[in-house]
């Protein structure tokens, strides 16, 4: 018997450990990134110090993927300025519409991928603004500038990347293990308590859905982490497949008719708990519930093997990728929004003709960018208008109470400490408004305080930088009432008709593009979606169920699918051939009939049994609801 | 003795040698990120992140004092 102890992890004023640490790592590395670009005397050294509060993530392979998104985001940004510049510096009118247009467009790109390449794409969006806008009366200097800032991006990567090395800072793939067999022991409640034939709920399922789905980009940051991380981020994505599909087998488990007593329903609980095969099932069993079953404790033996490869660093038995929904019509629809919000505030700029409004501008391109890409961008602007005030009274202790005039380094790397430790600590809290400010404080605080060598504390520079931070949100904020983004309403409208489009196109074209446990993936990356997109309620609670019903038969069909096409060079090809037109009709009693045909066929073929089956409980499932 | 450093020079715009070389570690660090994973490279050490780093310091410095 062995006893395994859990440590608690060790707090100080009420906070972990890895918090703090997570906080000095991001102060270290903000001191180091100003000192070298004050030694290399780079025009812009801020760039480098607040280089460091975007990338300051607390693992290091997010840091790292972050950072190269940052990179190549800059660099289509420089490139995409100097060719505006070049062709339109003397049409000002023009130039903001193209500038407005190619924000838009970073923005539909933006919403085309999740994680950190989003924010590559937005991020190329607001480099035009810090770039093209700043430079907008000196288009000569656009190419210089533009390889300065590239100069001071580099540096900030590499003093976060070097500092994050030598203080060790921890791996992403230790978590996202503790977080996925979180997600297994969940998962197979759910499962239990199917097969204890209690009542589940379709909310907390959609949820577990969501819940898996999200950490698709966590476990693409994998890669970046070291030289196994690729193979760890293969194992990572087969285990959340895996999952998808576990869940999906309990769900087919629930709908199946089955009539057994008390005994037999514990045996199968145990079966799953330990590994058991589908023997557990009684031998009066039918054939669907078998096959169910024997799916259920395939997709978690899966799951288990995922997990053990994930710890272990070793490649997974299955290689699953990760496809994610993707909707044009709504990304596109976010692109017109962001560009119609930024030419709503270019107007009011150029009508109040403030002559260093272009910084304001900076600003809230930068907001536009980085709301869009969160879940509610109209949360994300109120979120900047109250970090915006905060950072503006902090950075201004910070350069006239606490520095007030200091010149040497030393003074200011100690005066940085409580403001940099502070904010990056608040980005850890489990609250998310305080994540939030904390975030944003991060970058405000070094924007506002607007560190150079040598400082100049002009008060006039300082309240300038702070009105121009203040004001960026709100503009944004009166933009956002004016257009407003787009509605949970719409978004589910959306999600729910590309689901019952994609539902009615499937078996009906050739080889589909990813493998059944792949597209269940896909399908319930768009019900998280769609679990996110508003507050829970009986109406949601029926859309819920809508795509949960949809995701059950879409999941089943082209399970049925793949397996005929396995039979389609073999003797019972015609059986088959019309068995997936049954299927492409959802035609129940063909799709039956066919199965039975199949089954008698070739009664001794394991593989024919199996695809038999699976055609018998989707013929089933079919029938008890239809989507 | 140590040999002259030629410097890059991309759009009129000098950049330090050192640059170059940093960039040229990076690609040769990352070329052979394969060959450490097929090694298991990452289970060798107890920090497998300053192991790496410490391979990266070493091609940068074979480079400079090479080339």
């Amino acid at each position: 018997m062995s006893v395994t102890t859990a440590l608690a992890p060790r707090h100080f004023a009420g906070l972990p450990f890895s918090s703090w640490a997570f906080g000095i790592r991001v102060w270290i590395a903000v001191v180091v990134a100003l000192y070298a670009g004050f030694w290399l005397e780079l025009e812009s050294p801020l760039s480098a110090a607040i280089t460091v509060g975007i990338l300051a993530v607390p693992t290091r392979g997010q840091a790292l993927e972050k950072a190269g998104f940052r990179f190549l985001g800059t660099v289509i940004g420089v490139v995409a300025s100097i060719v505006l510049i070049g062709s339109l510096s003397q049409a000002r009118d023009l130039f903001l519409l193209v500038f407005a247009a190619w924000v838009g467009l970073c923005v539909y790109v933006a919403c085309l991928s999740d994680g950190f390449r989003a924010y590559g794409a937005v991020l190329s969006g607001y480099t035009m603004a810090l770039v093209a806008i700043q430079m907008i009366d000196t288009p000569g200097r656009v190419f210089d500038f533009g390889m300065q800032r590239g100069a001071a991006i580099a540096l900030g990567i590499a003093a976060i990347a070097v500092v994050n090395d030598l203080l060790v800072a921890p791996d992403r793939h230790l978590g996202l293990a503790t977080q996925l067999a979180a997600l297994h022991r969940q998962v197979r409640d759910h499962a239990k308590t199917v097969i204890r034939g209690e009542a589940t709920d379709a909310a907390a399922t959609a949820n577990l859905l969501r819940e898996t789905t999200a950490l698709r980009s966590e476990i693409t940051s994998l890669a970046a982490e070291s030289s196994s991380g690729p193979t760890r981020r293969a194992a990572a994505r087969s285990t959340a497949v895996a999952l998808v599909a576990e869940l999906h087998a309990a769900r087919v488990l629930k709908a199946l008719p089955a009539d057994m007593d008390l005994a037999i329903r514990a045996r199968m609980s145990t079966a799953l708990e330990e590994g058991g095969d589908e023997r557990s099932l009684p031998d009066n069993a039918t054939a669907a519930l078998t096959w169910a079953f024997r799916e259920l404790l395939r997709c978690d033996q899966d799951v288990r093997e995922g997990l053990a490869a994930l710890r272990s660093g070793v490649p997974p038995a299955r290689m699953w990728r990760t496809p994610f929904y993707v909707s044009h019509r709504l990304a596109a629809e976010a692109g017109v929004r962001a560009a119609l919000w930024l030419a709503l505030a270019s107007t009011f700029f150029v009508l109040a003709g403030w002559s260093a409004a272009e910084a304001s501008l900076v600003q809230l391109t930068a907001f536009i960018g980085l709301g869009v890409i969160t879940p509610n961008p109209r949360a994300f602007t109120v979120g900047a208008l109250i970090a915006a005030p905060i950072a503006a009274i902090l950075a201004g202790v910070l350069d006239f109470v606490i520095l007030d005039g200091a010149t040497e380094f030393p003074l200011l790397a100690l005066a940085l400490a409580p403001f940099m430790i502070g904010a990056a600590v608040l980005t850890t809290l489990p609250n998310q408004v305080f994540a939030g400010i904390g975030r944003l404080n991060l970058i405000f605080i070094l924007v506002i305080a607007g560190l150079s060598n040598p400082q100049t504390y002009n008060p006039q520079m300082f309240l300038e930088a702070s009105l121009f931070v203040c004001l960026a949100p709100a503009l944004l904020l009166a933009a956002q009432l004016l257009i407003p983004p787009i509605s949970d309403e719409r978004r589910r409208q959306q999600l729910m008709a590309s689901a019952r489009r994609e539902f009615d196109q499937l078996s009906s074209g050739p080889a589909q593009r990813y493998a059944p446990e792949e597209a269940m993936f896909r399908d319930a990356a768009r019900i998280g979606k769609l679990t996110g997109a508003g507050v829970p309620g009986p109406q949601n609670l029926v859309i819920l169920e809508d795509a949960l019903t949809l995701f059950d038969q879409a999941a089943l069909i082209r399970m049925c699918d793949a397996s005929l096409r396995r039979l389609m060079g073999g003797p019972v090809a015609t059986l088959a051939d019309q068995a997936r037109r049954a299927l492409g009709r959802r035609d129940v009693q063909s799709i039956r009939q066919a199965a039975s045909d199949i089954r008698q066929a070739a009664p001794e073929d394991e593989r024919t049994r199996a695809t038999s089956d699976a055609l018998e409980v989707a013929s089933l499932i079919m029938e008890e609801k239809r989507p | 003795m140590t040999h002259s450093f030629s410097e890059l020079v991309v759009g009129d715009v000098l950049l330090a040698p050192f640059v170059a070389y940093a960039v040229a570690a990076l690609v040769v660090f990352l070329i052979h990120r394969p060959i450490l994973r097929l090694l298991d490279f990452a289970k060798l050490f107890s920090h497998p992140s300053i192991a790496e780093l410490s391979v990266y310091v070493t091609i940068l410095g074979v480079l400079t004092v090479f080339f």
